[in-house]
């Protein structure tokens, strides 16, 4: 009896980077592991038809960078997949990449890496929080310009300041540990008060706006999706307090991107930390060219040994499908 | 007539607190000295400062902090008069600017926000290079007022917590293990957190062999004072990768920052804003008028330099 065949679809070029060994050794134990060589989306179509290279796949390894040559796992993409296809086992705890109605419909199922990701995408939050705050990034500018001090004013800490957290999950409990060692006070909002309550002094806000008019520093830790997108906008900032900063380690879409620009114009934000936008990897030049704020090009996982820690869960969730025990982690919204 | 202070420094947010604890009790006196030498006989005999009783000082290329390394505290101490500094003001924030470098350096994020602004994205390569904190070693050189800080601030970003310190700091949190060998604390290291203060005995106390004697690929991050570490043995090791990175708010001649440096995409530097911020500049100024007042009204003050004892 041949075993199930799995498509690696992650980076076109390296496949997965860190945990080759485990995918010859553990997955390739279960399942006969086929590479993407699709350079288009037209070519995957046709190597997924009856005859074609992957017709017969069980399961899919996906990681945004195939998106690159294949594009994303949209309803189009999704409606293509042969009939063996059963599950999708997504790297990356973000998974807006992939129609998960589509999926259901097609009686696929599909998997992220919740917690793999928490450490790693904390601590950028957390590095975002101090830089906006410090003004650290303008400081460095200088530094390096040969002017050191020259036209920086004293910033600010966030010693005793309101850190409000939109989205309590594994990433946003994580930050909040973080950032109260340096004093802050943490209130936090999501869809449903967390019961037990998390093990470090926080205040669950029902209602956001109070969240934003208290809050110092608001971090945004939620899910993309059909809800949350540009679900923060004008209203949302007219309610933040003056003077205070956004940071954002979740997705770009879910903020207006418009309104975010009039918030820094105007003051009404002192500074902003952000890793992620809507259109990446362009990013918007006007936010480039602001150096009261500090950017990243979407770091939140880059790590050799988040990176590695991703790819084993990925492994282990499609390995544990195939050995009839289920994914692990499956999505929430399939999991009813 | 109350005595006189003289004001060598500006308050930029401690007026308020000038008047509220100092008024009645002395009077502060703006000093106007364009020159050493007028100075000198500003304070002469029949000068304008020759009946000062005290100084509120703040060193004119940096500012008053914690390191007093700018003050003659011996021929002070020789001549009767107690130097006194603002321990314990700066902690937090100095603590918190050497948290942002740690972060900086073992995620590589200078590189990563200079790539982005440039037009690129991830730089390429950054994932051999970034590490996540968790389960990295770090140790902190000096278990200070600051030390004891950085310690707290570290812990829930998951690093293995060492210190290395003159004798063990009976404040010392338990999960902060003390490592009494210098070198064997430097070769567990892959952070060494530099919190020392500067004296003649400090001078290059990170030197090519201290250096050499961490991990290849470690990172020193610096927020005491630069001539701490042997700069020059310092950009040796970057530029052959025996250091992965370094993290500086300090330099051996600020405000010259060696080019070498500046130059270097992989590390992360800061022109000395420890204590930039609106509530650690007014702890600051406050506390050295804390101490003014304490030596005027009580012959003494709580914050005596330790050489002063």
């Amino acid at each position: 009896m041949s075993k199930p065949q799995v498509l690696i679809a992650a980076n076109p070029k390296n496949g997965i980077v860190w945990s080759k060994e485990e995918q010859n050794s553990k997955l390739g134990a279960v399942a006969e592991v086929l590479e993407l060589t699709s350079s288009s989306r037209e070519e995957f179509y046709k190597d997924l038809s009856s005859g074609g290279k992957y017709a017969n796949i069980v399961g899919i390894y996906r990681h945004n960078d195939s998106a690159s040559a294949i594009g994303i796992f949209d309803k189009d993409l999704i409606d293509h997949l042969p009939k063996s296809v059963k599950y999708i086992a997504h790297n990356g705890a973000g998974y807006d990449q992939i129609d998960i109605a589509a999926a259901t419909a097609k009686g696929i199922e599909v998997s992220h890496t919740p917690g793999a990701v928490d450490a790693a995408t904390a601590t950028v939050g957390a590095f975002l929080a101090i830089s906006a705050m410090r003004q650290f990034y303008r400081a460095e500018v200088n530094v390096r310009n040969g002017q050191w001090k020259s036209g920086l004013s004293p910033a600010r800490d966030p010693e005793q300041k309101i850190l409000g957290i939109i989205g309590m999950g594994g990433i946003g409990k994580a930050l909040a540990r973080r950032l109260i060692a340096f004093d802050m006070k943490v209130i936090y909002h999501n869809r449903n008060e967390i019961t037990p309550p998390p093990d470090f002094p926080c205040t669950y806000i029902p209602n956001v706006e109070d969240l934003l008019k208290q809050s110092d520093i608001v971090s945004l830790n939620l899910p993309l999706n059909d809800k949350t997108k540009g679900s923060f906008g004008k209203k949302q900032f007219d309610q933040m307090k003056d003077g205070s900063v956004l940071v954002n380690t979740a997705r770009g879409a879910v903020v207006d991107e418009e309104a975010l620009l009039q918030a820094l114009d105007s003051g009404k934000l002192f500074s902003a930390g952000l890793d992620v936008f809507p259109d990446e990897p362009n990013v918007n030049p006007k936010l480039l060219q602001n150096d009261k704020i500090t950017v990243l090009p979407h770091m939140g996982t880059e790590t050799r040994d988040s990176q590695k820690k991703m790819e084993i869960l990925v492994l282990d969730n499609l390995i544990s499908a195939l050995s009839g025990k289920g994914l692990l982690n499956q999505v929430p919204e399939q999991k009813k | 007539m109350a005595p006189k202070v003289l004001l060598m420094g500006e308050l930029f947010w401690a007026g308020p607190d000038a008047e509220e604890l100092l008024g009645g009790i002395a009077e502060l006196v703006p000093m106007e000295s364009q020159s050493r030498e007028e100075f000198f006989q500003d304070c002469a005999p029949g000068g304008r400062y020759s009946d000062i009783v005290g100084i509120y000082h703040e060193h004119l290329s940096d500012k008053i902090g914690a390191g007093y390394d700018s003050v003659g505290v011996k021929a002070a101490k020789a001549r009767g008069i107690g130097v006194s500094n603002t321990p314990g003001a700066v902690d937090k924030a100095t603590a918190i600017t050497a948290v942002f470098l740690l972060v900086a350096t073992m995620r590589r994020f200078s590189w990563c926000e200079a790539n982005l602004r440039a037009g690129g994205f991830n730089p390429p390569g950054v994932e051999e290079s970034a590490r996540d904190l968790s389960g990295k070693t770090v140790g902190i050189l000096g278990m200070g007022g600051i030390g004891l800080k950085m310690a707290n601030y570290i812990r829930p970003f998951g690093c293995n917590l060492l210190y290395h310190n003159r004798r063990p700091n009976s404040l010392a949190p338990p999960d902060v293990k003390y490592v009494s060998e210098l070198y064997e604390f430097l070769g567990q290291l892959d952070v060494l957190m530099v919190s020392i203060p500067l004296s003649e005995k400090t001078r290059g106390f990170v030197g090519v062999k201290e250096i050499r004697t961490m991990k290849k690929g470690s990172i020193i991050v610096n927020t005491a004072r630069g001539p701490v570490i042997d700069e020059e043995a310092m950009i040796k090791a970057l530029q052959d990768g025996h250091l992965g990175s370094v993290g500086l708010d300090v330099f051996t001649k600020e405000p010259e920052v060696d080019q070498r440096l500046k130059d270097m995409k992989h590390i992360t530097l800061l022109p000395h804003v420890g204590t930039e911020n609106q509530e650690a500049r007014r702890k600051m100024e406050r506390t050295a008028l804390v101490n003014l007042k304490e030596f005027l009204t009580t012959g003494t003050g709580p914050n005596l330099v330790p050489e002063c004892q």
